[in-house]
């Protein structure tokens, strides 16, 4: 697998585009591109963009998205262009296949995701399937919906990996690049199967405090009350705090202190961040929350954040049974970009340190994270995650 | 079997009572550890609930750790945000340029994603943006005519010099949230440009941001930047004037050096003229002179024949004439000659000594018959000079024969040399009549004469200082006169030491 990266920080976006693709198309070794990868910082998501990028490039396919700051070798920037292109040889016998579905809605979101399946499938019939990458609307509703719909077509026989796009941090818009398009309100998915090597690793590094909690009452991403009392009672309770303060601060108690659902036989529990706060005392939750659960509040600092970088990064290394990857995908929760502040890029110290200096890194920060847990036996069930970083390595 | 059967019945009746007892035994036993049970539930249960309350005291510090850290963090991105643009904007000379300096970027990590600056024009009399970040075209233009209607509000920014915000108490709520208005924002911070050279101005920056929450360092923060841009905005002002004055005055100092060289040259040319005139006509009149003094001497001789003694007076005057305008063209031809660089000076090894004894001696009578003391101080050894003999004496001479000119009967005349480690300096004075201020100006100029009563009863050419000058000037030395009237002169020149 050839790989070549490009990064641009020109404020310019036909000057950044130029740069990003040219430094890329340096960096690859082949002619040949079978696939683009590009995630940007908002203000390019622009149809100028990508117009340049394939004028420059003619790839097979291109995704990608928009994000709150863009992960490479180089570094994290807040405002720039990365793009990675890669070259697959005919003799190595690794395939993938790429396809998108736009106007996803609340109300299409499960047919939305059997949609993609199936173009994702298209071609595919008797390749061996290893691994689907999805990129999504960060801003999607229903997203649990998207990735049933989607894993009834494509089967559970394998892991799929997800990430949702990000904006400025505003939560206003965001975008997904697909081929020649830009749009919102949309999935993109890469299949890839064959003689595909990779490993996965996916942490978050919260710990639990204090005692076990049972959700008494809940439905989809909202839950109504813990322990027969409203559910925000549980954060007003640790706080200190009155409803209306609660609510002010909402982001930072989402980050600092989201939920943990206890699942037996799984090293870390599944978090979920708080996104609203309802008067009635009910908590909408950024994925499922299944009644009946057993949760804790959940704490995290920037050592154990940072340590579970390590974690993940050991587990993907551990996929790939001592081979060198041919490159590292990224994708990192916001919220662990807000926590960690100054110290981001220590994230990325720990990446490039684990994997070798050389090796091509692309990420970006996310909304929301999709993987299997490990713990349960048919490792294809995709759950929604909260602060999580996903390692994804590939090739080898 | 009766009693047979009635033991049987009475052992089993025991075996009975021997259970239930160790039952109750038993259930005894295991009530007891029942409760022994539940109290240790009840125990743990309250070190549950006991820890879950300090897991609430962690959790409450460890949000204000969070909220003190993030607060902290943001500081110090701020200042690092600052510090990066004090850097860049003061390597800037060109006004235009500051402005262009200030990217998102810096805004961003300051806290802000929108900022505008104007600076006031003294001819427009009017406001005129110079920085826009965060803002469309059009959205500027609409910003600008609002502060124009408002000029005065700004105006007072400057005049007062003091920065005002958001969470500044003086302003009243209604003014805030015009201003909020009019740029688009919800938190804002306005600080004063204020350059000594030149218009000042105000920079505002504001965000959007409902999360943001303005502080006292922001304020500080953004009045820092102001007062950089302020010291900028000067330095590359003043930098602009001195740059403009300096070139105005390479300008002028070229026109001068022109003009000057130009002036040189027509000097030269007139000198070389003047030079090449009195040459010339020297040499017609020492033909003629020598006529005349020739048949003034063949009368004389009275070879024609006797002469009458009016005659032979007459003619003896022809005579004395003759022999002073031959003396004096001789002068001029020399001076011709020096300042046209034709004669050349035969430089040998001269000691002063012998040069000073040789034309004291041809002095002495005239300084007898007046009753003139000369007075000769000279060091133990004087170094040797590369001089022209002949030349050197001539300046001896001369300088001595004005001396004994001017200096009244029982005066006093010196000749003084003092050597140090470049030249040596001789000196001359008198007792005389002295020299006025104004004539020393022109002492050595050809043909000028002091007007005092001696100089009116004796005769001279006012060649003698010009043609002393010439020579020392032609040996690289210097001269110079110091008198006072009355009191006497003394003439000063220099010969240097190889």
């Amino acid at each position: 697998m050839n790989i070549g990266i490009g990064i641009s920080t020109e404020k310019d976006t036909l000057q950044a585009a130029k740069e990003a693709v040219l430094q890329a198309k340096k960096n690859i070794k082949t002619a040949k591109i079978s696939l683009a990868v590009v995630f940007t910082s908002i203000e390019f998501a622009h149809i100028n963009t990508i117009k340049i990028i394939n004028s420059l490039l003619h790839p097979v396919a291109l995704i990608g998205c928009t994000s709150a700051a863009i992960i490479s070798n180089k570094g994290i920037f807040k405002h720039g262009i990365v793009i990675m292109l890669i070259g697959l040889s005919e003799g190595e016998g690794v395939y993938f296949n790429a396809a998108s579905v736009k106007n996803i809605d609340s109300s299409n979101a499960l047919v939305s995701g059997q949609k993609l399946g199936e173009k994702l499938l298209f071609g595919f019939r008797d390749i061996r399937r290893d691994l689907g990458i999805i990129l999504s609307d960060g801003l999607l509703e229903d997203g649990t919906g998207l990735i049933s719909g989607l894993q009834e077509r494509l089967g559970r026989s394998f892991p799929l990996v997800g990430a949702s796009a990000s904006d400025n941090l505003k939560f206003h818009k965001t975008f997904l690049y697909i081929n020649e398009e830009v749009v919102s309100n949309a999935i993109c998915g890469m299949l890839w199967g064959g003689k595909l090597n990779f490993g996965l690793g996916i942490k978050h590094g919260w710990k639990p405090l204090g005692k076990p909690r049972r959700v008494t009452k809940a439905s989809g991403n909202t839950v109504y009350e813990i322990d027969g009392a409203p559910a925000a009672k549980l954060y007003e309770e640790y706080l200190a705090s009155g409803l209306d303060k609660l609510k002010k601060e909402l982001k930072r108690v989402s980050i600092f202190y989201p939920i943990g659902i206890y699942i037996p036989g799984e090293e870390e529990f599944l978090l979920r961040n708080i996104r609203l706060i309802k008067d009635d005392g009910s908590i909408v939750c950024q994925g499922n929350i299944p009644e009946d659960a057993q949760i804790r509040l959940m704490i995290g600092t920037k050592e154990s954040c940072l340590l579970a970088v390590k974690e993940a990064v050991d587990e993907a290394k551990k996929g790939l049974f001592g081979r060198k990857g041919d490159f590292v995908f990224v994708f990192d929760s916001i919220s662990r970009y807000i926590l960690l502040g100054r110290q981001a890029h220590q994230e990325l110290e720990i990446i490039k340190k684990e994997f070798g200096a050389d090796t091509p890194i692309i990420g970006f920060y996310t909304y929301g994270e999709q993987a299997p847990l490990r713990a349960i036996s048919y490792q294809g069930k995709a759950y929604s995650h909260n602060q999580t970083i996903t390692i994804l390595a590939i090739g080898g | 079997m009766p009693v047979l059967g009635y033991n049987i019945v009475a052992m089993l009746w025991l075996a009975v009572l021997l259970t239930i007892i160790s039952l109750g035994i038993t259930l005894f036993i295991k009530i007891n550890k029942i409760e022994k049970l539940q109290k240790a539930v009840d125990s743990l249960k309250k070190s549950l609930d006991e820890m879950d309350e300090q897991a609430k005291l962690i959790v409450r510090t460890d949000m204000e750790l969070n909220k003190t850290q993030e607060e902290l963090d943001k500081k110090i991105t701020g200042l690092y945000a600052l510090q990066r643009l004090s850097r860049t904007i003061a390597t800037t000379l060109q006004e235009d340029l500051i402005f262009k300096m200030i990217e998102p970027g810096h805004l961003e990590d300051l806290g802000f994603e929108k900022a505008c600056g104007f600076l006031w024009n003294d001819k427009e009399k009017k406001f005129l943006p110079y920085l826009n970040i965060g803002y469309l075209e059009n959205e500027i233009k609409i910003i600008k005519s609002a502060v124009d209607a408002d000029m005065g509000i700004y105006l007072d920014i400057i005049k007062n010099e003091r920065t005002f915000s958001s969470i500044s108490y003086s302003q009243e709520e209604s003014y805030k949230q015009r201003l909020n208005n009019i740029f688009g924002v919800i938190y804002f911070v306005i600080a004063p440009l204020l350059p000594k050279e030149g218009n000042k101005g105000f920079l505002f920056v504001g965000t959007e941001n409902t999360d943001k929450s303005l502080t006292e360092g922001d304020e500080e923060l953004i009045t820092i930047l102001a007062n950089q841009i302020g010291q900028a905005l000067e330095n590359a002002r003043l930098f602009e004037k001195t740059w403009r004055a300096q070139q105005d005055l390479e300008k002028k100092i070229e026109e001068r050096t022109r003009a000057l060289t130009q002036a040189l040259e027509d000097v030269k040319i007139i000198s070389k003229r003047k030079t090449d005139f009195i040459s010339a006509v020297s040499h017609e009149l020492r033909t003629p002179l020598t006529s005349i003094k020739g048949y003034a001497a063949i009368l004389l001789e009275e070879r024609l024949g006797a002469l009458p003694p009016a005659v032979r007076e007459r003619l003896e005057k022809i005579n004395t004439h003759s022999d002073e305008l031959v003396h004096m063209v001789n002068d001029l031809l020399d001076i011709a000659r020096i300042e046209a660089g034709k004669t050349i000076m035969k430089k040998e090894e001269q000691n002063l000594k012998n040069i000073i004894a040789n034309v004291a001696d041809l002095i002495m009578i005239q300084c007898k018959n007046k009753n003139i003391n000369l007075i000769i101080d000279l060091p133990d050894s004087i170094p040797p000079v590369f001089a022209d003999r002949s030349q050197i004496e001539r300046v001896f001479i001369n300088l001595l024969g004005n001396a004994v000119k001017f200096t009244p009967q029982n005066g006093e005349i010196a000749i003084r040399v003092k050597a140090n480690d470049t030249e040596l300096e001789i000196g001359i004075s008198d007792t005389g009549i002295g020299i006025p201020q104004e004539a020393l100006h022109n002492l050595f100029q050809e043909f000028y004469r002091v007007d005092n009563p001696i100089n009116q009863q004796v005769k001279g050419t006012g060649l003698g200082l010009s043609l002393v000058k010439h020579i020392v000037e032609a040996h690289q030395g210097k001269i110079w006169v110091e008198s006072a009237l009355n009191k006497g002169s003394t003439f000063k020149f220099t010969l240097p030491l190889k």
